[in-house]
């Protein structure tokens, strides 16, 4: 369904306003502006293609079916790029939780409990659906860019791939100027560095 | 005499990401090979970063999002926004709303306090409501029996299923009309399983 013309040209706030009196054509507005960012953004912060749709239709399902909660004075994009951050964080912490260490559980005791709870490399085969994301994935960049802390990952994500001002970055992360500023930086220096054989 | 100037701060850098340098960076960077080269480095990561595509989230994404969206129904959003405008509209239907608003508020809190101040009393009365109202049970059950046992039809369906046979037999039937119902009534609510939208989802 496309949006009527009427509706691209008006700003965010007022494409909230029309979803908020109940205007399909508003909400499929919305989707269509952030779409790709959103799901972008989650896919470089997760690195799975199937995940990422999951929880970028999460995100989507909580803003729209919370717009009488969103503040018009602050920017649409903020509050959706938080929601859409808080997902991919909240996801990456459980699996963090969720995932056995390679040696074994630290509260195996015995030598067959290590065993047991021990990673099994290679037992997983890649599938073809694998080798697409790794295509997709695979460029050096988004290999530094997985390899950065889930935080400097989207710092870096927001400021230079979405061109959020750092201010926003800080409202959206929940984090002081400083500490962004600080962040973005350490995140381009790693970046410099994982990608200095490239320029050599 | 000033003595040579700092290296680039992250700061500066960032800055210089942004915009033109100012006169004393611009001669600094002349100067100082590191932190051009160092900027240099910083560019190229920023505009390759800049060049990445935006991922496409699959054609039925937006459908599937909105199948899980509830829209406000704009009928019912216009009825409330005329009703309150309306009620809003003049002094006289402010003072009306709120006298209302008012009078309720007031009975509310009144009758909570009069029921805090008279328990004894309302359990009393509720005690006696429980003991009439079970009493007329009762009275209308043993109504409708007699009523039922005063029929003409009584004795001879009394005695169609007086052998257990019999009463085995009438069982089975009703049984079998009451699974032919549901069946029936199952059948009639089916939600149609072809054309349905976002069947899929």
């Amino acid at each position: 369904m496309t949006a009527p013309q009427g509706i691209q040209a008006l700003v965010d706030q007022e494409v909230v306003a029309l979803a908020r009196s109940g205007s399909e054509a508003a909400y499929r507005e919305l989707l269509r502006r952030y779409e790709r960012p959103i799901f972008s953004l989650i896919f470089r912060m997760v690195r799975d293609r199937e995940l990422s749709e999951d929880l970028s239709q999460e995100t989507f399902v909580k803003a729209l079916n919370a717009l009488d909660s969103y503040r018009p004075e602050f920017k649409f994009s903020s509050w959706i790029f938080k929601i859409a951050n808080n997902t991919a964080i909240d996801h990456l912490r459980r699996r963090e939780l969720n995932t056995l260490s390679l040696e074994g559980s630290p509260h195996a005791a015995t030598p067959e409990a290590i065993e047991a709870t021990a990673l099994q490399i290679g037992a997983r085969q890649e599938t073809p659906l694998d080798t697409v994301e790794a295509k997709e994935l695979g460029g050096q960049i988004e290999a530094a860019i997985g390899a950065l802390r889930p935080e400097y990952r989207a710092c870096i994500l927001l400021r230079h791939v979405e061109g959020r001002p750092y201010e926003e970055i800080a409202e959206i992360l929940d984090l002081p100027l400083g500490t962004v500023k600080t962040y973005i930086h350490r995140a381009r220096n790693e970046l410099r560095e994982s990608l200095g054989h490239l320029r050599e | 005499m000033t003595g040579p100037r700092q290296h680039l701060t992250p700061d500066e850098i960032d800055s210089l990401l942004a915009g033109e340098p100012t006169p004393s960076q611009f001669e600094h960077l002349t100067d100082c090979a590191e932190c051009t080269l160092l900027l240099g480095q910083h560019r190229a990561v920023v505009s390759t970063l800049e060049a990445l595509p935006h991922f496409d989230a699959g054609d039925e994404f937006a459908d599937q999002v909105m199948f899980q969206v509830a829209v406000p129904d704009p009928f019912a959003m216009r009825s409330m926004a005329t009703a309150r405008r309306r009620l809003l509209e003049t002094g006289r239907s402010r003072a009306f709303a709120a006298s209302v608003a008012v009078a309720l508020v007031g009975m509310m809190t009144a009758s909570i306090i009069w029921t805090s101040l008279n328990r004894e009393l309302v359990s009393s009365a509720g005690s006696w409501l429980g003991g009439e109202a079970t009493q007329w049970f009762w009275v209308a059950l043993r109504g409708a029996f007699a009523n039922v046992t005063e029929q003409p039809w009584f004795d001879a369906a009394r005695s169609a299923i007086g052998a257990p046979m019999r009463l085995a037999a009438v069982s089975a039937c009703v049984m079998l009309l009451y699974v032919v119902g549901l069946m029936a009534l199952r059948r009639l609510m089916a939600i149609p399983s072809e054309g349905a939208a976002h069947a899929g989802a």
